[in-house]
């Protein structure tokens, strides 16, 4: 224990010392001061959107007299923890719209009146710039540290002699291997440490931020799981140190694998697949074909309901009661029913008024409306599976890359870090998700107090639409052990690497030839 | 003796197992890059045929609207002013999918009132404006490093630091330094010998990589080269010699400076890091929050309360256009020439000034970021490739003038007419005979390539300084 310790310390020291340890701290340190600085800047500009959509929403919901006016909205909450890690924070829609008649989906190109809409950027010139973050720093730069400290743990020892040395005493070779293992971990922890304490001075000096006990806990798992892939590198170099004779080879060869790992190999998987895309069908656009046929569907069903009721149109099934002039002879007034609609090919919301309503009795119409309208919703929902293709092959497209890039442990380290903060593409689509759950929810709240079936569907002549206890659209965070179960499987594969590696590595130098 | 070192050099370079690790990866990366681009999807033939399309659509466009009336021309618009595809973007991507493929001058949908009487009622055209559509409201990221020769550029630029990190750190460890010099050469031959040495070595494989993926282009990809593109390959090929001997010359500043091979390559790697990753892309972002511009929020606002104040002043208390436009009458024509122009000033002016500020924005951090000769590199490359923001600048540049060609052409057109009453922009006020379809203006677009001399002069720049930086430290550096 003590030797193991000794070897730990002497690790330590030697590092500490050197010059790359000063510019590796300093270089981290700076490097995650200003990508912070620039990210928090960008969340407080997120939020600020956000705020100002979510209070305009309200306005304009007190405005709704009439069921069939409502257009309730959900709203992507900007995530605290994007200042570590944007991942998706920038990217796909903000905003939600919930309509009737209409599907949620998303295509790759702008769409007259889609549901989904994304707030404007102020420059989206500035988009072509990569996006630097704390994780990015991480992954680029602490790499690159770990494999300095560790090139030349053998190697290094080996050219210089004093290797023969240290074994030359009672010391067991595993507790050398363990002990440089340790050593140049606990030179690197203060490092990442200071490099997070550091970023999280910065975004609690922000007004806006402000994290919670959640966020908080989220935060160390982040840093835990950053040790792990500080430590997977190291391990690497280790290994490398082992197996090479000269340090000059170690480092060479680590650096040229870091580079892969960290630059190439992921942009290069991801590009190919996107030009290359394994699950292919046909163009996004041809999925807008049948999502129409799908609303000539529903007015033939809709036509031959109205029939089977034995009316011609819609607008039979209202009677008025006729008008009596002073005279005691029926005066024409103007009665009729109009209809506004809104169509754009792939969705119908048809709006319904009645001109002299006091006068009209509507029971029948009501009762047809009741039946017409959940049907639109049925038909919605149909047009949605279809259109909603191109989105879910899009998803399978980039899983498919996803699962190449994990090759990489600097991908899995990207992939565990989002799934933890929640900026993963998962995540964002949960918010699509969700979005559509909050539309069955608003379905189900107009179903229960029979608004389908109401008057005040299309008139506020008996009393406007009771709107107050309308469900507001609930941002889902997830909690700890959620996060940590869906990212388990990328931390579990940085643990097996790091395993292996070290297994690897200590057998490896176990019959290491000393001569 | 300085051709003695080199070869030296070469063949000191060619046994070594970065040697080996860089001739595996480049031609991959090349052979990839080629393949993508020749066989992957939305390549350059995809491009060119929705060139194609937009350019077929918007002559139709032209002819529907002359046959009507010069009239119905001036007040639609000419339509859209697409931007050819790059044939380059293999080379360099650039901000190709960030910045939109065409500036539409077209008037949209129709205004009209009704109610008021029979000489009130009156149906209009939006007035014209510019519309620089930037953002697409999909949602694919754009945001993906792709792998064209920028991005294997970057890599040889590491490449370059990998083979100088020990050139002379190395050789003054094993002492050889010191044998060299007590022959007759003088310390300069000594780092020149050096630095070619390296700069064959590097610069032998990236063109015979070069030339593989270009082979493949040329065979496989539907993508058809003339002399210029010939020619800005073989400029391309020349900005990678500048960056890669840039980085030679700091290698061999560093090499020189620090006594021990491994101290040089920590500095080296923890430089390039930066200037290939942190510093342009954060730089960037940086900057674009240090010269902040006014939201798209602001904006929007700012523009209607500009419209109202203008609706306000032409509708409102005095309704100086209560009385639809016609040809009978002049003075009420003239009026909503007045109302038409005010609004179609407001809108030029807040559009063309948000995107111009943008576009400075972006400039402005680009122009800073070239401090990093890896940027500097890739801005030249995206220049020789015509997908650089300084192209599209140009392109916006030329759709305004266009625009005032169009009006001019609309003017002057309508002076020929006698019977029209000569007032633009009121469809009335101008002439009702059809025109030309082929006398409408065409646009077109004009390349130029010479922003990229800045660039070039900037590389040359920093060549001399790194060269400079590494003699003298050479020559200061103890030989022991």
């Amino acid at each position: 224990m003590h030797t193991l310790w000794l070897v730990i310390q002497r690790e330590f020291v030697s590092n500490v010392l050197t010059s790359r340890f000063m510019i590796g701290f300093i270089v981290c340190l700076l490097s995650t001061a200003v990508a912070v600085f620039v990210q928090v800047d960008d969340y407080e500009k997120r939020l600020v959107g956000y705020n100002t959509a979510v209070r305009e929403a309200e306005a304009e919901a007190q405005e709704w007299e009439l069921y069939s006016k409502i257009k309730p909205k959900a709203h992507r909450k900007p995530n605290p923890l994007g200042i570590f890690n944007v991942g998706t924070e920038n990217f796909g829609a903000n905003t939600v719209t919930v309509e009737m008649g209409k599907p949620i989906f998303e295509l790759s190109f702008p769409i007259w009146s889609a549901p989904t809409q994304k707030r404007g950027s102020d420059n989206p010139f500035l988009a072509m710039f990569l996006t630097v973050d704390v994780v990015f720093i991480f992954k680029i730069v602490l790499s690159a540290l770990a494999i300095l400290f560790a090139y030349n743990t053998i190697s290094g020892e080996r050219e210089d002699g004093t290797l023969k040395l240290v074994l030359s005493n009672a010391i067991p070779r595993d507790t050398v291997v363990f002990g440089k293992y340790l050593g140049g971990m606990l030179s690197l922890f203060p490092i990442v440490l200071m490099s997070l304490i550091v970023a999280l001075i910065i975004a609690l000096s922000s007004r806006v931020t402000a994290f919670d006990g959640n966020d908080i806990a989220h935060i160390v798992l982040i840093f835990a799981v950053s040790l792990l892939y500080v430590s997977t590198w190291y391990l690497l170099g280790l290994l490398l140190s082992v197996w090479t004779k000269t340090a000059a080879t170690t480092l060479i060869l680590s650096m040229f694998i870091w580079v892969l790992l960290t630059s190439v190999h992921s942009n290069a998987v991801a590009f190919a697949v996107e030009k290359f895309p394994p699950y292919k069908s046909n163009p996004e656009s041809a999925a807008l074909q049948p999502a129409f046929e799908v609303w000539d569907q529903f007015n033939k069903e809709q036509e031959a309901y109205i029939k089977q009721r034995g009316y011609d149109n819609l607008q039979e099934s209202i009677t008025w009661e006729p008008e009596k002039g002073e005279d005691g002879e029926p005066t024409r007034t103007r009665t009729g029913m109009g209809t506004s609609s809104e169509s754009g090919g792939y969705y119908r919301i048809k709006n319904y008024h009645i001109t002299n309503v006091a006068k009209a009795d509507t029971s029948i119409f009501q009762e047809i409306l009741g039946y017409q309208e959940q049907l639109r919703v049925e038909y919605a929902n149909k047009a949605e599976a279809i259109l909603n293709k191109p989105s879910e092959e899009r998803e399978r497209n980039a899983k498919f890359a996803d699962m190449i890039s994990r090759i990489s442990f600097a991908d899995t380290y990207d992939f565990a870090v989002g799934t933890i903060a929640g900026t993963d593409r998962r995540s964002y689509n949960d918010f699509i998700q969700n979005s559509r759950a909050y539309k069955r929810e608003i379905v189900e709240y107009l179903r229960d107090r029979e608004a389908f079936s109401s008057r005040a569907w299309f008139s506020d002549d008996k009393g406007a639409a009771e709107l107050t206890d309308l469900p507001v659209f609930q941002h889902q965070r997830l909690s700890l052990s959620e996060s940590l179960s869906r990212a388990a499987i990328d931390i579990l594969i940085l643990l097996a690497w790091n395993i292996v590696l070290f297994m690897v590595a200590y057998v490896s130098f176990l019959r290491y030839d000393m001569s | 003796m300085i051709l003695h070192i080199a070869i030296k050099e070469i063949y000191r370079n060619l046994t070594t197992l970065r040697f080996t690790l860089m001739v595996i990866l480049l031609p991959v990366l090349f052979i990839v890059n080629a393949l993508i681009y020749s066989f992957g999807s939305g390549g350059y033939t995809t491009q060119m045929n929705n060139y194609n399309r937009r350019g077929t659509e918007n002559r139709g466009h032209i002819i529907k609207h002359a046959d009507q009336s010069l009239a119905e021309l001036a007040l639609v618009g000419p339509g859209e002013m697409p931007k050819r595809p790059s044939r380059l973007t293999f080379c360099a991507g650039g901000v190709d999918e960030v910045v939109s493929r065409s500036i539409k001058m077209k008037s949209e949908g129709t205004i009209s009132r009704s109610g008021g009487g029979k000489d009130e009622d009156y149906k209009w055209r939006p007035p014209l404006k510019l519309e620089y559509k930037v953002e697409s409201a999909g949602s694919t990221p754009t945001r993906r490093v792709k792998i064209n020769w920028v991005f294997i550029g970057v890599l040889m630029s590491f490449f370059a630091i990998l083979f100088t990190f020990d050139a002379i750190a190395e050789e003054r460890a094993r002492g050889t330094l010191s044998l060299m010099m007590s022959n007759t050469i003088s310390r300069g031959q000594v780092l020149l010998g050096k630095y070619l040495g390296a700069f064959v070595t590097l610069m032998v494989p990236l063109i015979i990589s070069i030339l593989m993926n270009l082979l493949i282009i040329h065979v496989f990809g539907d993508i058809p080269f003339g002399t210029s593109e010939w020619l800005r390959i073989l400029g391309m090929v020349g900005l990678f010699a500048l960056l890669i001997s840039t980085f030679i010359f700091l290698g061999l500043f560093f090499s020189s400076r620090v006594s021990n091979a491994i101290t040089s390559l920590v500095w080296l790697l923890l430089t390039w890091v930066f200037l290939a990753f942190v510093f342009p892309s954060l730089l960037g972002t940086f900057v674009g929050n240090l010269n902040p511009i006014p939201s798209v929020d602001e904006i929007s606002m700012r523009r209607r309360a500009q419209l109202d104040q203008i609706d306000d002043e032409w509708k409102g208390g005095a309704n100086k256009i209560k009385k639809a436009p016609s040809i009978e009458y002049p003075s009420r024509t003239r009026t909503w020439a007045e109302y038409f122009t005010a609004i179609g000033d407001t809108e030029k002016q807040i559009a063309d000034e948000h995107i111009d500020q943008q576009l400075r924005q972006v400039q402005f951090a680009r122009d800073l970021t070239q401090i990093s000769p890896i940027a500097t590199f890739q801005y030249a490359m995206e220049g020789l490739a015509n997908t650089s923001i300084a192209g599209y600048m140009d392109f916006v540049k030329q759709a305004r003038r266009y625009r005032q060609t169009f009006i001019d052409f609309v003017k002057a057109e309508d002076q020929g007419d006698p019977e029209s009453l000569h007032i633009y922009p009121v469809r009335e006020g101008l002439s009702q005979k059809p025109v030309d379809p082929d006398a409408v203006p065409v646009f077109e677009e004009r390349i130029s390539y010479r922003s990229v001399l800045s660039q070039v002069g900037l590389l040359v720049l920093f060549n001399l300084l790194f060269f400079i930086m590494a003699q003298v430290s050479f020559l200061m550096s103890e030989i022991k």
